[in-house]
C-alpha cells in the first residue's frame, strides 16, 4: 500500500489521451501532457484552448470524457482533501471574505493546513504593506494578490497554480507579486504553474513555456527555445507571390508597402531558397521577440469566417 | 577581499534577443572594454535576478554560458569572477579574423598615399604601445 500511495512521480501534471467533449465541441483533444517536478512553467493559450477545463479535470471539478489525468501522482478523479492540501491555487479574482481581518483569515487557514509555513507567510507577506487588523475588503487589488499568494504558499503546496494572478494589477504591484514569488524563497520547493497572457511576464518568469491550442500540446520548451522556432522573412515578389497554402510553416502575411511580410515557424534557409524559387527579388530574415512569436501562434488558427 | 562589482545592465522585454542572450552579450562586452576586469566578482544569481526581476535560473544559464566560454570563472563557494583572458578563439578563427582585419586595414590606407615602410614602422610601434601591457 506504501507504494502505492507515496509513489513519487517525476510528473507533478500528467495526462494521457485526455478529452473532454461539451456536446460537438472538443475542449480537450486527445492531450499528452506531461508537466515535470520543479521550476515555473508557464501556460500560454488563446481564450477557450482548454486551460479552465484541464484544471477544472486536474482538480476532481470536472471529469474526463475519455483519457486520464493525475495531479502530483494521484489519479484526478479521486482526490482526497488531504491531496488537495498539497495543491495551492491563486487566480485573478483574489477572493476572499471581505469582512474578515487579515489576521483572522490567516488564522483560520493554519488550523486548515497542518503543513502550515508561517515563515514563508510572512516572507511573502512582507513585501507588501498588509497589516494583520486590516479587514481584508479595505485591501487593494495588489494586497489581495500578494495576501492570496502568502496564503497558498504558506500551505507549504507542492504544487501551486497560478491563474492570470497579476491580469488587473498596476505595475508597482506586478512588480512585487513577481519579486515575491520568485525572491521570497517560500516557493523553492515547490512547481508552479502559472497561466498568463502577459509575455513580458512569461519572459520574465517561465522557465518552460506550454502552448495549449483547441485542446492540444503545440509546445514544450524553454520560451527562448520556441522564439528561435519563429522567424519573420521580408520578400520582395513583383505581382502576385506564392498562394499562402503553398507557403511551408505560415503563421501570418502580411502585405505592407508593397513588400510581403512573412511569419514563419520552423523554417531555416530552406525558406528562402521558396521564396527566390516563387520570384523573390530580395530576401531578409530576422528574428522575433517571445510576444510577437507566441501571438502569431496563436493566431494562425483564429477562427474567422470562410473566406470569401 | 574582492568586492562585487556592480553590473551595470539592463534587460528589455519584447526584444528578439532572450534576456539569457542580452546578459551574456552585455557582459562580454564589459569584459572586452575593460569595464569588468579579471578578477572581478559579478553579482550573485539571485542578486542579479532581483536587480533585473527574472527568474534567477536565466541568470544561472547566463553565467553557466559565460564560464563554459572562459569569460567567467568560479570560485569555491565563493562565487563568479571574471576570468583571466586566454585564448577563446580556434587558430582557423584567428587566422580569419586576422585576414578580415589586414583586408579591411590595407583597403582604407592605400588611398591615404603612404609607403609601405612608413605603413609598417607605424603599425609596429602601435603594437608596441598596446601588446606589452596584454602580455602583463
Amino acid at each position: 500500500m506504501g507504494d502505492a500511495t507515496n509513489h513519487a512521480t517525476d510528473y507533478v501534471i500528467e495526462t494521457r489521451a485526455l478529452s473532454k467533449r461539451y456536446g460537438r465541441k472538443l475542449a480537450l483533444d486527445n492531450l499528452d501532457l506531461r508537466i515535470p517536478r520543479g521550476r515555473i512553467h508557464a501556460i500560454v493559450g488563446a481564450n477557450g484552448a482548454g486551460k479552465s477545463t484541464l484544471f477544472r479535470i486536474l482538480m476532481g471539478f470536472l471529469s474526463p470524457s475519455a483519457g486520464e489525468a493525475r495531479i502530483l501522482g494521484k489519479d484526478s478523479q479521486s482526490l482526497t482533501p488531504q491531496d488537495r492540501s498539497r495543491i495551492g491555487f491563486v487566480n485573478e479574482e483574489h477572493t476572499l471574505a471581505s469582512w474578515m481581518r487579515v489576521s483572522q483569515v490567516a488564522v483560520m487557514q493554519q488550523h486548515q493546513y497542518p503543513r502550515w509555513n508561517q515563515h514563508a507567510y510572512d516572507s511573502v507577506i512582507g513585501h507588501y504593506h498588509v497589516l494583520p487588523e486590516q479587514k481584508v475588503g479595505q485591501l487593494s487589488r495588489g494586497e489581495r494578490a500578494g495576501f492570496n499568494l502568502a496564503l497558498a504558499l504558506a500551505q507549504g503546496p507542492e504544487l501551486l497554480v497560478l491563474d492570470e494572478p497579476t491580469l488587473g494589477l498596476d505595475v508597482v504591484a506586478k512588480r512585487a507579486f513577481l519579486e515575491s514569488l520568485m525572491y521570497s524563497n517560500a516557493a523553492d520547493d515547490c512547481t508552479v504553474i502559472y497561466c498568463s497572457h502577459q509575455m513580458e511576464e512569461i519572459e520574465r518568469v517561465a522557465d518552460n513555456l506550454i502552448i495549449l491550442e483547441r485542446g492540444q500540446l503545440k509546445n514544450m520548451s524553454a520560451p527562448e527555445d520556441f522564439t528561435a522556432r519563429v522567424s519573420h522573412w521580408i520578400a520582395d515578389v513583383p505581382f502576385k507571390g506564392p498562394e499562402l497554402h503553398t507557403v511551408p510553416g505560415l503563421l501570418e502575411m502580411q502585405q505592407l508597402d508593397g513588400l510581403q511580410h512573412y511569419l514563419v515557424l520552423d523554417q531555416d534557409e530552406g525558406f528562402e531558397r521558396f521564396l527566390r524559387d516563387a520570384g523573390a527579388r530580395n530576401v531578409q530574415s530576422m528574428p522575433v521577440s517571445l510576444d510577437r512569436a507566441v501571438n502569431a501562434f496563436l493566431a494562425k488558427n483564429h477562427a474567422a469566417p470562410a473566406a470569401a | 577581499m574582492a568586492r562585487t562589482r556592480p553590473l551595470m545592465l539592463q534587460i528589455v522585454t519584447g526584444d528578439p534577443r532572450p534576456i539569457i542572450k542580452q546578459i551574456t552579450d552585455a557582459v562580454r562586452v564589459k569584459i572586452a572594454t575593460g569595464e569588468l576586469e579579471p578578477g572581478d566578482q559579478l553579482p550573485s544569481v539571485r542578486g542579479l535576478a532581483q536587480q533585473l526581476t527574472i527568474n534567477p535560473n536565466t541568470v544561472a544559464k547566463a553565467y553557466a554560458e559565460l564560464t563554459t566560454e572562459g569569460w567567467l570563472e568560479s570560485r569555491q563557494g565563493m562565487g563568479l569572477y571574471v576570468a583571466t583572458p586566454r585564448q577563446r578563439l580556434s587558430d582557423v578563427e584567428r587566422e580569419r579574423r586576422l585576414d578580415l582585419a589586414i583586408d579591411r586595414f590595407v583597403h582604407d590606407v592605400v588611398p591615404l598615399g603612404f609607403s609601405s615602410d612608413e605603413v609598417q614602422t607605424r603599425v609596429a610601434s602601435g603594437f608596441q604601445r598596446l601588446v606589452p601591457r596584454k602580455r602583463a
